[in-house]
């Protein structure tokens, strides 16, 4: 069996506002090195919450999780910050990037805050995942004035510039149209394949989850079938 | 930590905003400014102010009192030491103003490391002749060069030179309300009557003017020489010892210590002017009050474009966050933010409340009282531009102390949720 990327054992999570809906309900579930794994479910299902929790960015659940091995549960605000900065790499269905940075400046940022390699490493490495993303040549632009396919794979950019173990994504194609859904899906794939890159995203597209290695379905904070 | 990353995020944030920026910066600007100019002036006028009662005002004054005796006879004698004694009409006693073994005093003065100088003086009620009135006056018999010294004596002399007093035999120095009441010129000689009765003809030489209206009615100058003439006394004879310390503090404690050592009466500088202290503690308190009070309404200035700032980056605090940035870190982004408008406002501010102060220090400002000031005092005190400095920094940091808590604690699932 392959390394295990991201493991969840028993997670429950229920939210008080104000009385307690229970949201997840014993979800365990692992993702391997290399596989591209998709959630689906109805909505309203506890998808985008169980995302949040794997991804350190929630620490208010029952259970237990592991990042490339590393338990984080209970960890510090700090070092979570540290395991999401070297091992995670996001994309929202919203681009997120920051309007007062050149696009190349916008994928640097968490290379920088990571400071393994020089200012200019970062930069080379930037420009490095923004041609291979084929949109290079926008790296001098203002974030804002790029369209929502772009800036969506600035976006995965910035995911991938501290090579992360895992890439979440909430959506990443919500937001876009058929063209650019299906772009951005080509690339997640062709990071798969070539790259060995690790993929958990969440998705309502079926045609989306129907080309990934692995579906992983929801239902009522369940998981009903993986 | 990663200082660099935190500086270029915090000036873009700012470059980004850039009007509200300067607007807050400039309203610290405005304060410092303020405070600077207001203090700087403020204290100038305390120093004036305080150094026309100062200036002339011995530390410490050595004299003898007409007062009754402490020790009536009966006291003393010691068939009556147990009783209770009764005595009526006491009467003060016809002793000498005169400072016994005033040399002496004088010696043992100059040789204590405490005093910085010395100054005697003769004081004696006089008469003055003018046809047909008598003019009450006082004289004030003085040595001119430590008179000079220590109490700024030749500032006061309007017409005239101080030295004539020395150098011209029985000469006089007339307050400005004297001579005018006289009508005597420079080279005029006015006629003095002491209480004992004896008159004699003095040379008036120059004017004196204090600026304190009713001392000039009646003060006036001549040499210890002269004075001793004039009262028919040896040339050992003072009536006052003036003293001035190394430090104004001091004055108590040392006028008891002499009074109990010369066997005299003593009066210390903060007993013979109370009020003044007084005047000087609240101009200082409101010029500070007035600089705080700017400070704080800069303050919340930058307070407003932070938590404005923190409103509209709440996005880009979120991914931030989700991307490997933790609180402190953001936290730091927003301190670094309202740091670098205390910093570039308040150095504006210092620089520009020096210039105001330089500007009023230009400004004419003539009064009969101050011969010597031409122009409004100003304290070019380094310790204000230093607690403006300070000030600005703390303000600052109190203002986006809060903001910045704020935006450390932005929870990005419920920013990223909320889209
Ligand atoms: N802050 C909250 N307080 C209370 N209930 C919440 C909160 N956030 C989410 N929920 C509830 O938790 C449940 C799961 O929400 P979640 O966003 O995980 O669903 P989802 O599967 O991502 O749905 P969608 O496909 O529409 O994005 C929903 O019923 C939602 O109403
Ligand atoms: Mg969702």
């Amino acid at each position: 069996m392959s390394e295990v990327i991201l493991q969840a054992s028993h997670i429950n999570k229920s939210f008080h506002d104000p009385v307690t809906i229970p949201v997840l309900n014993d979800v365990s579930m692992s993702v391997n090195k290399g596989e591209f794994v998709s959630v689906v479910g109805r909505s309203g299902c506890g998808k985008s919450t169980l995302l949040y929790v794997l991804s350190t960015m929630d620490t208010d659940y029952e259970g237990q999780l592991w990042i490339d091995q590393q338990l984080v549960t209970n960890q510090k605000e700090k070092q979570l910050a540290r395991i999401r900065n070297e091992k995670i790499g996001f994309v929202f269905q919203f681009h997120y990037l920051l309007n007062e940075f050149s696009v190349l400046r916008n994928v640097m940022l968490p290379g920088l805050k990571l400071n393994r390699y020089s200012e200019q490493e970062t930069e080379h490495r930037a420009m490095e995942r923004l041609k291979m993303l084929h949109i290079d040549e926008l790296a001098l632009k203002n974030a804002n004035q790029l369209s929502g396919g772009q800036k969506q794979r600035v976006a995965i950019a910035r995911a991938l510039i501290n090579d992360p173990a895992i890439i979440m994504g909430d959506e990443p194609t919500g937001n876009l149209d058929k063209k650019n859904g299906q772009l951005v899906f080509d690339i997640f794939r062709e990071l798969s394949l070539q790259y060995q890159q690790t993929l958990l995203i969440v998705t309502h597209d079926p045609e989306f989850a129907g080309n990934t290695n692995r579906i992983i379905e929801m239902e009522d904070g369940r998981i009903i079938r993986q | 930590m990663n200082y660099k990353l935190i500086f270029s995020i915090s000036f873009s944030l700012m470059k980004a905003r850039w009007r509200q920026t300067l607007v807050a910066a400039v309203g610290v600007t405005f304060s410092i400014t303020m405070f600077i100019a207001l203090l700087s002036f403020m204290t100038g006028l305390n120093g004036l102010l305080d150094g026309l009662i100062l200036n002339r005002t011995p530390h410490v004054r050595i004299y003898n009192d007409i007062k009754p005796s402490k020790y009536q006879p009966v006291n003393l004698s010691g068939e009556y030491k147990q009783s209770h004694n009764f005595i009526k009409s006491v009467k003060s006693a016809s002793g000498r103003q005169e400072i016994y073994n005033s040399a002496a005093i004088l010696d043992m003065l100059r040789k204590d490391n405490r005093v910085t100088g010395v100054a005697p003086k003769i004081i004696a009620p006089v008469f003055f002749n003018a046809g047909t009135i008598d003019i009450t006056g006082v004289i004030n018999g003085i040595d001119v060069q430590s008179e000079s010294t220590l109490f700024h004596f030749n500032d006061y002399i309007i017409t005239g030179k101080p030295i004539d007093l020395k150098n011209v035999p029985n000469s006089i120095i007339l307050g400005k309300g004297v001579a005018e009441k006289l009508l005597a010129d420079p080279g005029d000689v006015v006629q003095v009557t002491t209480s004992q009765g004896d008159i004699m003809p003095l040379k008036v030489v120059g004017y004196f003017q204090s600026g304190l209206q009713d001392f000039d009615k009646v003060q006036c100058y001549t040499s210890i020489n002269t004075a001793q003439k004039l009262l028919g006394k040896p040339n050992n004879y003072l009536t006052d010892i003036q003293v001035k310390l190394t430090d104004l503090n001091m004055a108590p404690a040392v006028a008891k210590e002499y009074g109990a050592l010369f066997q005299a009466d003593t009066e210390d500088i903060q007993t013979a002017n109370s009020q003044f202290e007084t005047g000087s503690f609240i101009r200082t308190l409101i010029s500070y009050s007035v600089g705080i009070t700017l400070l704080i309404v800069a303050g919340f200035g930058i307070y407003n474009i932070l938590n404005m700032m923190i409103y509209e980056k709440m996005d880009a605090i979120a991914i931030m966050k989700a991307t490997g940035f933790c609180g402190s870190d953001v936290n730091r982004i927003f301190i670094v933010i309202a740091l670098s408008i205390g910093l570039f406002g308040g150095v504006a501010g210092l620089f520009l409340g020096f210039g105001v102060s330089v500007i009023i220090d230009q400004i004419p400002f003539r009064t009969a009282a101050l011969p010597t000031i031409t122009t409004f005092p100003v304290n070019y005190n380094p310790a204000y531009y230093f607690i403006g400095a300070i000030f600005s920094l703390v303000t600052t940091y109190f203002a986006g102390y809060f903001p910045a808590r704020k935006a450390s604690k932005v929870d990005p699932v419920v920013i990223i949720r909320g889209k």
